[in-house]
């Protein structure tokens, strides 16, 4: 008591400064004490969890295991794995155990193939689970929504396709890229269909990802593509256009040939690249008359493609862009004049000799 | 009759389950590693007739495990290991160490049980 007086006496006896920085002293010790007792708290409350989630895995494991190899039922499902079913609708209903469920389906299915994995598919959608999945998209947050297509992607749920396909065109890309996914992943080329009605952007990284899953599918077999190049989305259109690339789509020829004119230069600069591809000659008329309106990108990539398609005819047209002021453009007419005419190549004037003209020339001679 | 052991170092708990069900049901013994640190102390104990693993665990990798059975046992014990999409590198490194047959993930069980049959027989 006499010390703590002593303390009182002695602290109202400091400077305002002193008083003040045992007050910040005090209420910063406060602080950690409250901090240590938290963290504590909060390290036991992940433990327990950690080991609720670990006994709850175990459980659902085994149960999984014992529905794949039980016996099956021609007439229906047999005693044995309806148990199974019936054992997994009790977790089901809480929240905490579904994702557990859930989490050790997936746990299993992206590791194996063949019948079990289809076991495991039918498992999914005897459960409510599949009920779960579905009402998730009708949720007011994107988020929820993009996580409920994923999971009917997962579990290969097909009959889900009307109500994922009202997302389509979504404000959210996250939303959107996984409806584009879960379309190719589980319709494969027929899923290729939600870009009649796609009214959003498609942007780079989601048509990557839309051309890696159609490499994986066994049946090469791509449909019409002509809709898609004539489609009112410019993003439609590119993505078409490296369909009508990867696939050697050559009957799209005169639907090809009709987008030159497209008002779009992105989609003209994406188109030049699939002509040359698709050796579409007929193509090279049309560029030469526009060439002058055309924009400087659209230029060189024409002179790309005229590398790709050179004939004898285009000499002159070669010739009268040799001293074009774009430099990738007269370099590539002047390589194009070497592999077409030699002499005349040989013969052109090299005046004045540190000109940018003449070292490009003798840049192509000696290479 | 004794029963064929055969270690299996997977920290897929799942999946590890599974196979086990499969093999024992084939007539193996099974012995599970959650690792290779576990594996390599499994297969020193009980010296197995097969050995498959994983390419990436924890503490010790897949390819650890086949080096320390080819070059630090030195035992011909068959060994099969398993690969996910984009491991192709580690697959051609596990069969330059010793690796006798490998597995892209994902896999048909049924399939392992014939290269296992195949291996053992």
């Amino acid at each position: 008591m006499n010390k703590f007086q002593y303390f009182l006496e002695y602290y109202n006896g400091e400077p305002l400064i002193i008083q003040l920085v045992w007050m910040v002293s005090c209420l910063l010790f406060l602080a950690v004490i409250i901090l240590i007792i938290y963290l504590k708290f909060l390290r036991v409350h992940l433990r327990e969890n950690e080991k609720i989630t670990e006994k709850y895995t175990k459980d659902y494991e085994l149960l999984l295991i014992t529905y794949l190899y039980a016996e099956t039922d021609e007439n229906g499902v047999s005693l044995e794995r309806q148990s199974v079913i019936n054992e997994l609708e009790k977790g089901i209903k809480n929240t905490f155990k579904r994702k557990i469920i859930v989490a050790t389906f997936l746990k299993l299915g992206n590791e194996i193939t063949g019948e079990m994995a289809e076991s495991i598919h039918d498992l999914y959608s005897q459960t409510k689970l599949k009920k779960y999945a579905l009402s998730k998209l009708k949720n007011r947050n994107w988020y929820i929504i993009a996580r409920g297509i994923r999971e009917l992607t997962l579990f290969h749920v097909k009959d889900a396709h009307d109500q994922v396909v009202k997302h389509v065109n979504h404000s959210r890309r996250e939303v959107r890229k996984e409806v584009q996914l879960y379309l190719v992943n589980l319709f494969h080329f027929d899923g290729l269909k939600f870009l009649d009605d796609l009214q959003t952007p498609l942007s780079e990284w989601d048509q990557i990802q839309l051309l890696e899953e159609l490499q994986k599918l066994e049946d090469q077999q791509i449909p019409d593509i002509s809709l898609w190049l004539r489609s009112a989305n410019k993003y439609v259109v590119i993505f078409a256009l490296k369909l009508a690339k990867i696939y050697n789509q050559f009957g799209m020829k005169d639907v090809l040939i009709e987008l030159i004119s497209q008002k779009d230069e992105k989609v003209r600069l994406e188109l030049i690249p699939v002509l040359s591809h698709l050796h579409v000659i007929e193509a090279k008329e049309v560029f030469k008359n526009n060439f002058n309106e055309s924009s400087k990108d659209e230029q060189i990539a024409f002179f790309k493609l005229l590398e790709n398609l050179i004939e004898p005819s285009d000499e002159p047209f070669i010739i009268e862009h040799i001293y074009h002021e774009n430099f990738e453009v007269k370099y590539s007419a002047l390589k194009l004049l070497k592999v077409l005419n030699a002499a005349k190549f040989e013969n052109l004037e090299l005046t004045p000799p540190e000109s940018d003209f003449v070292k490009i020339v003798e840049f192509i001679k000696n290479n | 009759m004794n029963k064929k052991k055969i270690v299996l170092a997977e920290d897929n708990s799942t999946l590890s389950l599974l196979l086990k069900f499969r093999l024992e049901k084939e007539g193996y013994e099974l012995l599970m590693a959650v690792d290779g640190k576990q594996a390599i102390e499994l297969i020193e104990e009980h010296n197995p007739d097969l050995i498959l693993t994983d390419i990436m665990m924890p503490y010790i990798s897949g390819l650890e495990v086949i080096s320390h059975v080819r070059n630090e046992l030195d035992i011909k014990v068959p060994i099969i290991v398993f690969s996910a999409a984009g491991q192709e590198e580690m697959v051609l490194k596990a069969f330059n160490l010793g690796a006798n047959d490998f597995m892209g993930k994902p896999f048909s069980p049924n399939e392992l049980v014939i290269r296992v049959k195949r291996l053992l027989n």
